[in-house]
């Protein structure tokens, strides 16, 4: 008999969800790599072109999104003590975000704005299916916190970064069929809706509404989530707890106010756009004490490096945080490379916060899914591995720094707008990609060989000598 | 023969180990109490943390080794909340093996 008294394992998805969206986002951060490593000027010069804006929905939405989508739906249930409304709905959107997503790219890369707006529509139905999905897991949440309000607010901010691009899109196409199209067919309502969206976002900068657009997903979505998601799981993973629950919830809605207030101010060319930049930078500002005072209060005194990515990557979210306050700042010179500085602040933010916290929360959330799969009914049957046991640590530390080095050139490549700079620094980029790949495979291979043992005589520990 | 005492329980029970820390749920201090009445093996239990992703394995995990013991025909594990889990529930021995401070 088991009294489970509340939360399950149980209550996870099964091992094939996450893990498909997990293969499918690393696919795409290494097209995403390659395609840098074969054209650095994409990183290197001025970034309002077709290649650039292909590329950067190749890395945001291919890769970070579907590994973000992928995690969800294994770690709300579970973090969250309730269960995922609809794994089926979760399968769904997988198809249409993968079918929307490459052809997204790659029409993007034609430039054929009229067929973006067709994937861009298939892309947004699966963010309709995943924010219903998620929305309505978190619905029966029962014991609404920090971390459900953080989750809530990105999930909000996504669909309107989703929006915003199709608005976007409709903006850049022409809709000339209005005037030889019958009133009564039924195009013609859907068409003059869209000739009318387009008529009022065209009053507005194209690269400032771009550039709000891009806060929406980035900050709005990724960051928020990171934010709200760590407040889980840093302290699970570190024996700590959340030290000050008033502090973390007004960073939260700091950053939410923040991110409202950039997309308007920013898409508005406004002079605020300053101030709400600052408003964001004193929401990291808590966010990040807050992580600081969990990391000192916590009982594992060693940090594993899977961890240790997500603090490289909350030191990349303090710099960008202040690259951002200064890229808002009003009458700054428009130069190539004051331009090339933005280029830079969203390098940081999408490769160095974002992927570092995704390959850092990976090394926690694969081996876990393996090993549920693998080993979870092992247990007090045979001797299973533990989680560090399913990858080489050895490799996980070069890929770290591999990363590190890698982020850093290709910085530098974009900032002093070198292309042979930005090409070594993605390629140092893909030998780290390759160690993860080695070490994501070594985690898989325990599908097919698992690797148990007769269960061990157990043995109490030592005591530490005095 | 007679019936396994607690040290007996707590001794089979090291053989769980929790696969994110790497350290026995006894000396982890998840165990609160475990005894044997009438053959049926009761020990009431906690995880570090509600909404532990290991639950079930290590729940399941722990029926399975009080079975294993003998003397032990029936196994009631039951997981609590209170008193909630601190670390400084870990023993002397745990802390020094896990790198715990």
């Amino acid at each position: 008999m088991v009294n489970s008294g509340g939360a399950s394992s149980a209550l996870a998805p099964s091992v094939t969800l996450p893990l498909r969206f997990v293969i499918a986002g690393v696919l795409a951060l290494l097209a995403g790599l390659i395609l840098l490593a074969v054209r650095p000027d994409i990183l290197a010069a001025y970034h309002y072109n077709q290649y650039v804006v292909a590329a950067t929905h190749l890395f945001v939405l291919g890769f970070v999104c579907t590994i973000v989508m992928g995690a969800m739906y294994q770690l709300v249930p579970v973090a969250l003590e309730t269960r995922l409304h609809s794994e089926r709905m979760a399968k769904w959107q997988f198809a249409l975000h993968v079918i929307g997503v490459a052809g997204m790219v790659w029409m993007f890369w034609r430039w054929d704005l009229k067929q973006v707006g067709h994937f861009g529509t298939v892309v947004a139905m699966g963010v309709g299916l995943f924010a219903y999905n998620i929305g309505r897991t978190l619905w029966r949440v029962p014991r609404w916190n920090v971390v459900a309000t953080g989750i809530a607010s990105a999930l909000f901010w996504l669909v309107c970064a989703v929006t915003a691009g199709l608005v976007v899109t409709a903006a850049k196409c022409t809709y000339d069929s209005v005037a030889t199209l019958s009133p009564v067919n039924p195009l013609w309502a859907a068409l003059k809706a869209l000739q009318g969206t387009a008529n009022f976002v065209n009053r507005f900068d194209a690269l400032g509404v771009m550039h709000a657009h891009a806060h929406l997903g980035v900050v709005g979505f990724f960051v928020m989530m990171i934010v709200s998601v760590s407040y889980k799981l840093v302290p699970m993973f570190l024996l700590s707890d959340l030290q000050n629950e008033r502090r973390a919830r007004l960073g939260l809605w700091l950053l939410n106010v923040a991110v409202l207030g950039l997309f308007f101010t920013i898409a508005l060319r406004s002079a605020w756009k300053l101030a709400f930049a600052l408003l964001g930078a004193a929401a990291v500002a808590l966010y990040l004490a807050e992580m600081r005072a969990i990391l000192r209060a916590r009982r594992r005194r060693l940090i594993d490096w899977g961890l240790r990515h997500f603090v490289m990557a909350l030191w990349l979210l303090a710099a960008a945080t202040v690259l951002g306050v200064v890229l808002a700042t009003s009458g700054l010179p428009v130069t190539e490379r004051m331009v090339q500085l933005e280029t830079v602040y969203a390098w940081l933010g999408i490769v160095g916060v974002v992927t570092f916290t995704i390959l850092g929360f990976l090394y926690k959330i694969v081996p876990f899914i393996v090993w549920h799969h693998n080993y979870s009914r092992h247990v007090g049957r045979h001797n299973v591995p533990s989680l560090a046991e399913l990858y080489s640590e050895p490799l996980q530390i070069a890929g770290f720094w591999l990363f590190l080095g890698g982020l850093a050139l290709a910085a530098a490549g974009a900032g002093w707008m070198k292309d042979g700079l930005a090409r070594i620094g993605v390629l140092v980029l893909l030998a780290s990609l390759a160690v993860f790949g080695i070490n994501l495979a070594a985690m898989l291979q325990h599908f097919f060989r698992p690797q148990l043992a007769p269960l061990a005589p157990a043995a109490k520990p030592a005591l530490p000598k005095p | 023969m007679n019936p396994p005492d607690e040290a007996a329980l707590l001794d089979a029970l090291r053989a769980i180990v929790d696969p994110e820390i790497g350290l026995n749920i006894v000396d982890l201090g998840l165990v609160y109490s475990a005894e044997v009445d009438n053959g049926t093996a009761r020990v009431k239990m906690t995880l570090t943390t509600r909404g532990c992703p290991m639950h079930d394995s290590l729940v399941q995990g722990t029926r399975a080794v009080l079975l294993e013991v003998p003397g032990v025909i029936e196994a009631d594990v039951e997981v609590v909340w209170d008193p909630p889990w601190d670390p400084s529930m870990i023993t002397e021995a745990g802390r020094g093996a896990a790198g715990l401070g």
